[in-house]
């Protein structure tokens, strides 16, 4: 378990294989939803993750490889891409800066 | 380090293999928009195309418009494949030089008089008089791109602040071009023959399963690979090159079906909706629209990770879409990319067009049926079913994969 203190994230990428199709679609969901927050979401492949992210997330299927890109990123692990109760609470942590154990 | 980094290498089995694959993927992927206006110009101009269809008769319009189709195929694609392979190993010089090296892998079978193809359907086999007549060097795009940008990249670091001030811009375009200009000779003469070799191999080997009927079976590696997000891999990595080929040579093929149809995808989803555990069911109607529509296929891949026997079902529908299709000889013009009804549609020859969407139909039937008996029609929701939320389940996968590390 790792713990995620909401109020520091900035900046959270949305990964998948291609980084054009779920994650993009996913992306535009938090977006809305931390708009108000000042955070900023961004997609990209799993390949190429942004090195000054503050949390990655992505489909479990696909951890390894994030993990494997950026080692000392916290990595959010979720299985469905919509309404999964691990990105609720990460969006819910990072709008009300409470910490989450994820 | 915490729990949330312990395979920092990611260097299972699958990780590795889905590295490869976005290493083929990504270079294909950026260029789909030139893979789809090729698609688009090919189903409403082409001689048997949309346009005279609706006239009626040979249009002199679409007789000038579907010259453009040939050279997009045969020589724009493969050289932006060259390109992104080279500027995704070292920018845009890698990029630059990549697309010079394929120059040369692409004229192999124009240039040298020894390298001749192989008869796939007893015709003669001639060879091409003009870059016009060659197939699309997909293949050799693959090895090239890469190939010339990282021995550039060797080269600029090996001479890295050994150049004298004022030199670096004639020493850099100079490495450049003979870097480039000397792989293009490579190109003609190694990696061209070699790739156009393993081309025509494939290609042969492609015809022998559709001919013989047994090409429903690559249902049997494509649907689990594509849940366990390889999906990508295989379309872009395998099929479209293939498809490309195919597509140059017959007008369209069935290799751009086999893993973008979004019948067995659409068939689990309404399995689960139905019969699926109570606590995901409100989750999977939109998850049909981004799927269906949307052609966003990873979002089914987690409902199939939740009830891992779904897989047979979506084997079984996938088999009988490409069985369909294998019968009545379907195909599409060009990659449908991403894998909606809508890109399925836009890229069907006209004459295919309705039995191709039957195709969707019967794939997404067959899948529902055989999901929904897997998953004993929801009445058979056993205590772990009921009881199953997302959270315990995606512990549960973490200790699969613990176990899995372990084993």
């Amino acid at each position: 378990m790792t713990t995620i203190d909401g109020s520091s994230v900035k900046k959270v990428i949305v990964a998948c294989d291609a980084g054009m199709g779920s994650s993009v679609m996913l992306a535009s969901t938090l977006k809305k939803q931390l708009a108000k927050n000042g955070v900023t979401v961004e997609h990209s492949p799993v390949a190429s993750i942004p090195a000054d992210a503050d949390v990655v997330v992505t489909q479990a299927g696909l951890a390894d490889r994030a993990r494997a890109t950026v080692p000392d990123i916290p990595v959010v692990p979720f299985q469905l891409f919509l309404g999964d109760p691990v990105v609720t609470k990460l969006v819910k942590a990072i709008q009300d800066g409470t910490t989450v154990e994820v | 380090m915490t729990d949330y980094t312990p395979a920092a290498t990611g260097t299972g089995a699958r990780a590795r293999v889905q590295r490869f694959g976005a290493f083929l993927a990504g270079m294909v992927m950026p260029n789909l928009g030139a893979f789809i206006a090729f698609g688009l110009i090919t189903s409403l101009f082409i001689p048997d195309g949309w346009v005279n269809k609706i006239a009626g008769t040979q249009t002199d319009v679409s007789t000038q418009i579907s010259s453009v189709v040939g050279p997009l195929i045969v020589i724009l694609i493969p050289i932006l494949i060259a390109f992104t392979g080279g500027f995704r190993v070292y920018g845009h010089r890698g990029g630059v030089v990549g697309a010079v090296a394929l120059v040369g892998a692409m004229m192999a079978p124009v240039a040298l008089p020894w390298l001749t193809g192989i008869s796939l359907n007893g015709e003669e086999v001639t060879r091409p008089g003009s870059i016009a007549e060659i197939g699309p060097t997909i293949l050799a795009a693959f090895v090239l791109g890469p190939l010339t940008a990282w021995v550039l990249k060797k080269w600029d670091n090996a001479i890295a602040g050994k150049v004298k001030g004022g030199f670096e811009m004639l020493v850099d375009n100079f490495a450049a071009g003979i870097i480039g200009g000397a792989m293009a000779v490579v190109g003609l003469y190694i990696v061209g023959p070699i790739t156009f070799w393993i081309s025509q191999g494939l290609g042969w080997l492609a015809n022998a399963l559709i001919s013989t009927g047994l090409l429903p079976l690559v249902s049997i590696v494509v649907e689990p690979a594509k849940v366990l997000f390889l999906n990508n891999a295989i379309n872009h990595g395998v099929f479209t090159p293939l498809g490309i080929e195919q597509a140059a040579d017959a007008g369209k093929s069935i290799f751009f079906m086999i893993e973008s149809n979004p019948g067995p995808g659409l068939g689990i989803l309404a399995a689960m909706l139905l019969f699926g555990p109570r606590a995901v069911r409100p989750t999977v109607p939109a998850a049909m629209v981004v799927h269906f529509l949307g052609g966003i296929h990873e979002i089914y891949f987690p409902y199939v990770l939740l009830k891992p026997i779904l897989i047979v079902a979506a084997i079984v529908g996938g088999a009988t879409g490409v069985l369909w299709e294998v019968i009545f000889n379907l195909g599409l013009v060009g990659p449908a990319s991403p894998g909606s009804v809508i890109a399925w549609a836009l890229v069907s020859p006209p004459d295919n067009l309705a039995l191709n969407l039957v195709g969707i139909v019967l794939a997404a039937a067959v899948t529902f049926v055989i999901g929904a008996l897997l998953l004993g029609f929801g009445r058979k929701e056993s205590a772990v079913d009921a009881a199953i939320d997302l959270e315990a389940a995606q512990e549960k996968s973490a200790e699969n994969k613990a176990a899995a590390k372990k084993a």
